[in-house]
């Protein structure tokens, strides 16, 4: 019986051997060479960009970064599993404000301020809230633009379709799209097969219909709710461009609808200022036109949704936290913003960085004057279920017909509130 | 004396070789699998653990607004599992028979009808999903150039079509499984029932009605059984094809991909709900659980004795 | 009617109507990844007469490819060592020795049978982290163990059980101990078993993209499947590419398949099938 005993400890001891031993194998082999920094993002569209930047990075410091990017849709996941393994990326993009608070307030990144990273000072307060916790207020991330979003065109079909002046009312964008469909050209290369795009075209045109930062103030206050008329009326009014999507639109992927655009086979595309860049790679020459949203009623108020796209963070539990910061300021330097402006369409929240893409500086320059804040991404991501979640699906719900407009602001209406405080009260 | 040595012998080397088996399944299925129950009843915050709840994850599932979707996911995973069932069975019952029938290139239409099912879901679905492409995949352009333009739509994009669409896909993938079992089933079956039958005067299909069929009852049982623990655990497919959310507009969710979301958070947000996540986990295993023994104890009830 | 469904014609084109139905896609897989992207945009229905093998270097150069598929081969592999060593030793106690609590641990041993690892995903997860197996192979590896050695022993004792007892006595009366008479004088006997038990365990592991989600992070750790799904990311729309993806992904499979296909059916349905 004691011989026995003796080979089940050996066993076991052999099991735990085998497990300890994979696991420093597995460290050791990192820890030799020179550093390199493990770098994630959800861009997979950006890699040339970050392979030719952190190559000029190397050949400054020596330090080498790896870039990773994930599917877009898989990215949060991937990051939380990771980070709450006590694992993950050295440096790694971060969604801006409840795409990252329940992140940073467990405390998966490194506090910064402008002592580490100079260029934070430069930046405005708004852009900056972006990076910041929800719980924990402190300073997470250093963000490297400001999204917009507006209408894209193509000159070219439009002036073949006889619009000849941009539209600067609703109604006359409609009938832009009217004659560009007559025309045979595909109106508007948005489906409703990628829900994430439904939410940003809505992001687009919404402001002008529930009025802007006024609307936005109140209903973060609880002073009004999704149920407000204003919100239904803006939601209705993305129902007004379904028409004018392409045969198959359900069907129609993130990639697929991009293209459609970029390669001139559609007057339209309304989305965000970080779709240039794509659009740019599929068709280098490609003749983009971009305009604001147009307002409810021509002469009306016409808004810019904006919002920090996202920020650049280091992992808490880094090991080269020196490097991971030299890195970090080298994101947050001039020239590689105005890489970023240039080649990315980054909007850099700072000042001085103006786009070699007539588009890029369009819009840059509407948003002092036009600017409010991306409803839903902005204010109500912070709790689950969040209002995009049920406004994305929703949005193909109402296209397929088994949802109204009604229906569905009331949805989110009720989700938002089993979690957000000031609607409870 | 050396038969007691030989006793304690096996004593030994029972205990040296059930040892690290045994302690393998426990550290690494039962141990969690009892966490996860343990998991159901408490708060939490994140992947931080807080007070006891008792049944309030198992409660807030069937109130707004988990139990719209819960009911929507329990609802796809009722008729993926009928569906499949009826196309599937029937369909592996036929190739079975045909294979049955046919001796001569048995051994090659049994290669090939089993073919798919090695195939990781993760190729199968991509596959599909650029064959079905509504813009650039085969399947529409045959049916554009045969001018059978209602058929070329958006197969997995159309909230209408797209749980039928992933059903066919599995069908394609798995038929081959139930046409070997039956397949087994029938070359069970001794000869000399067929045989006195045929003596008798009936015609094939009576054979088949009267005798064959019937004789297959174990093999539909475990056909049964698998397929209703696919349906109910159903995930990588949806997953592959439709994301977590089970998209188009949640038409593809199922109770697997909810566990998924509430386990891991959506695509828009990393906010998880871990205790509720655990209580649907518990929910499925005891829907799967009861549902598979029950239903075997039932089918088991009606085999004949071959 | 009646008379034609009973004629060998009516099976046989029925079996070579399904054998089209299954080949065709595989067919449009391989011919569609040896055309190049814009030609096969233009027209997605044509033969690739001449071969634009461009695509296989690009995967090869830019995918990783080959760092993914030597991880899944270590981890497959990985997994089966402990499975059949495992196994093979409680297969055999199970199906040969007569003991009090026997019943217990057969039931013990079914009971996990029926627990799926994607249900207790998080558990584990934190286990793992505790354990620091996480983003480890081996912590994959043990996991993977775990969900197949229930059938594994099941399986393997049911072979066990089925050689004659006389055997054993005759290798304890030449003086063989138990652990000489397993390796010289049963497991050669076993071998079929073996052969199942790898097959039923390795192409689930092989196939699976779950479980290497969630408990592997680091981007060269990745498996095969797993990183197919990073790479359908990145060449979104160069189907050329995308085909060549999915087909270096899956030849593995497809050359075992074409040597060893009986061995295939047979362990991948075993359980099912009985005997």
């Amino acid at each position: 019986m004691k011989k026995a005993h003796r080979h089940i400890r050996g066993l076991v001891a052999a099991m735990i051997a085998v497990s300890a031993i994979a696991v420093p194998v597995v460290a050791a082999s990192s820890a030799h060479a020179s550093v390199e920094l493990s770098f994630w993002s959800w861009r997979p569209e950006d890699t040339a960009f970050w392979t030719a930047e952190t190559a000029k990075f190397q050949a400054a410091t020596g330090i080498t970064v790896k870039y990773t990017p994930y599917v877009a849709t898989d990215y949060n996941a991937t990051l939380a599993t990771a980070l709450t393994a006590g694992k993950g990326p050295d440096v790694m993009q971060i969604r801006a404000y409840g795409g990252m608070s329940s992140l940073s307030d467990a405390g998966n990144f490194i506090p910064l301020t402008s002592k580490e990273v100079p260029m934070l000072a430069k930046m405005a307060p708004g852009t900056l809230a972006g990076a910041q916790g929800y719980k924990d207020k402190r300073q997470f991330g250093v963000p490297y633009s400001t999204s917009v979003l507006g209408v894209f065109y193509n000159p070219d079909i439009l002036s073949k379709a006889g619009v000849t002046a941009n539209p600067t009312g609703w109604a006359g964008l409609l009938s832009a799209m009217d004659k560009v469909k007559k025309a045979g050209y595909t109106a508007l290369a948005v489906g409703t097969g990628y829900a994430p795009g439904l939410e940003q075209m809505w992001g687009a045109i919404s402001p002008a219909f529930y009025g802007g930062n006024a609307f936005f103030k109140s209903i973060v206050a609880g002073s009004t709710n999704f149920n407000d008329p204003a919100f239904v009326a803006s939601l209705k009014a993305e129902t007004q461009l379904f028409p004018y999507m392409p045969a198959g639109a359900s069907g129609l992927d993130y990639n697929t609808q991009r293209a459609l655009f970029a390669n001139g086979k559609a007057g339209f595309y309304i989305g965000g200022s970080y779709e240039l860049s794509y659009f740019r790679s599929l068709n280098a020459s490609a003749n983009i036109g971009w305009f604001p949203s147009p307002a409810a009623v021509a002469g009306g108020a016409r808004y810019v949704t904006n919002w920090a796209d996202g920020a650049y963070a280091i992992n808490a539990k880094t090991t080269h936290k020196a490097e991971a910061m030299k890195f970090l300021n080298f994101i947050a330097s001039k020239p590689l913003m105005q890489d970023g402006a240039n080649q990315l369409g980054w909007i850099p929240p700072v000042a001085g960085i103006s786009s070699s893409e007539p588009a890029i500086t369009a819009m840059q320059r509407k948003i002092p004057t036009m600017g409010t804040p991306f409803l839903t991404l902005v204010g109500f991501r912070y709790g689950a279920p969040t209002s995009s979640s049920i406004m994305q699906p929703g949005f193909q719900k109402v296209a397929s017909g088994a949802l109204t407009v009604e229906g569905l602001a009331k949805s989110i209406q009720d989700g938002v509130a089993t979690w957000y405080a000031p609607f409870t009260k | 004396m050396a038969k007691q040595g030989l006793k304690r012998q096996q004593n030994r080397m029972a205990l040296m070789l059930l040892t690290p088996a045994l302690a393998t399944i426990l550290i690494f299925t039962t141990i969690p699998a009892f966490t996860t129950l343990s998991y159901a009843f408490f708060h939490w915050d994140g992947f931080q653990r807080g007070s006891f709840a008792g049944f309030e994850n198992f409660s807030r599932l069937f109130h707004f607004p988990f139990r719209e979707q819960f009911l929507i996911a329990l609802r796809h995973n009722l008729l993926v599992f009928v569906g499949i069932f009826l196309i599937q069975t029937s369909l592996g019952i036929f190739l079975a028979y045909a294979l049955f029938k046919i001796r001569r290139g048995q051994r090659f239409h049994r290669t090939v009808a089993f073919f798919p099912v090695i195939f990781s879901l993760v190729i199968v679905g991509y596959t599909w999903q650029i064959i079905l492409n509504p813009f650039f995949g085969p399947v529409n352009y045959i049916f554009h150039s045969l001018h059978l333009d209602t058929f070329a739509r958006s197969w997995l994009g159309e909230t209408s079509t797209a749980l039928p669409t992933l059903v066919f896909i599995n069908l394609w993938r798995w038929v081959g499984f139930p046409t070997i079992i039956f397949l087994a089933g029938l070359n069970a079956i001794s000869t000399d029932y067929v045989e006195a039958a045929r003596i008798d005067g009936a015609s094939e299909g009576q054979i088949f009605r009267k005798i064959l069929f019937p004789l297959l009852a174990p093999s539909m049982t475990i056909v049964t059984i698998l397929t209703f623990i696919g349906a109910f655990e159903w995930f990588d497919l949806p997953y592959v094809l439709g994301g977590s959310s089970g998209g188009p507009a949640g038409a593809t969710d199922t109770l697997a991909l909810m566990f998924y979301r509430l386990s891991f958070g959506s695509v828009d947000s990393i906010a998880n709900q871990i205790g509720i996540g655990s209580a649907l986990g518990v929910l499925i295993f005891l829907i799967v659980g009861v549902g598979a023994t029950l239903g075997a104890k039932w089918l088991r009830g009606r085999e004949v004795e071959a | 009617m009646i008379r034609i469904i009973g004629s060998k014609l009516f099976w046989r084109s029925v079996l070579i109507f399904n054998a089209i139905s299954v080949l065709l896609p595989v067919f449009f897989l391989v011919n569609s990844s040896l055309r190049s992207s814009t030609d096969f945009a233009n027209n997605p229905m044509q033969l690739a007469k001449h071969p634009y093998w461009h695509n296989f270097a690009q995967v090869w150069q830019n995918g990783d490819f080959a760092n993914f598929l030597k991880n899944s081969l270590v981890i497959t592999g990985g997994s089966l060592v402990f499975i059949l060593a495992f196994g093979v030793g409680a297969g055999f106690v199970l199906g040969r020795y007569q003991f009090r609590g026997q019943n217990l641990i057969l039931g013990f041993v079914l009971t996990a049978m029926l627990i799926p690892a994607k249900l207790m995903i998080l558990p584990l997860f934190i286990q793992l982290k505790w354990m620091h197996l996480l983003d480890s192979q081996i912590g994959l590896i043990l996991v993977y163990a775990s969900g197949s050695l229930p059938a594994a022993i099941f399986i393997l004792s049911g072979f066990f059980r089925a050689l004659p007892v006389d055997l054993d006595n005759a290798a304890r009366m030449d003086g063989a101990s138990e652990g000489q008479m397993i390796r010289k004088v049963l497991m050669p006997l076993v071998k079929p078993g073996l052969a199942i038990v790898t097959i039923y365990a390795a192409i689930p592991i092989w196939n699976d993209f779950f479980l290497p989600l969630v408990f592997i992070q680091s981007p060269e750790k990745k498996t095969i499947m797993q990183g197919l799904t990073i790479f359908f990311g990145e060449y979104a729309s160069q189907w050329g590419v995308l085909f060549a993806g999915l087909m270096i992904a899956s030849l593995p499979l497809i050359i075992l398949y074409l040597i060893l296909s009986e061995q295939f059916i047979k362990g991948l349905t075993a359980g099912a099938v009985k005997g």
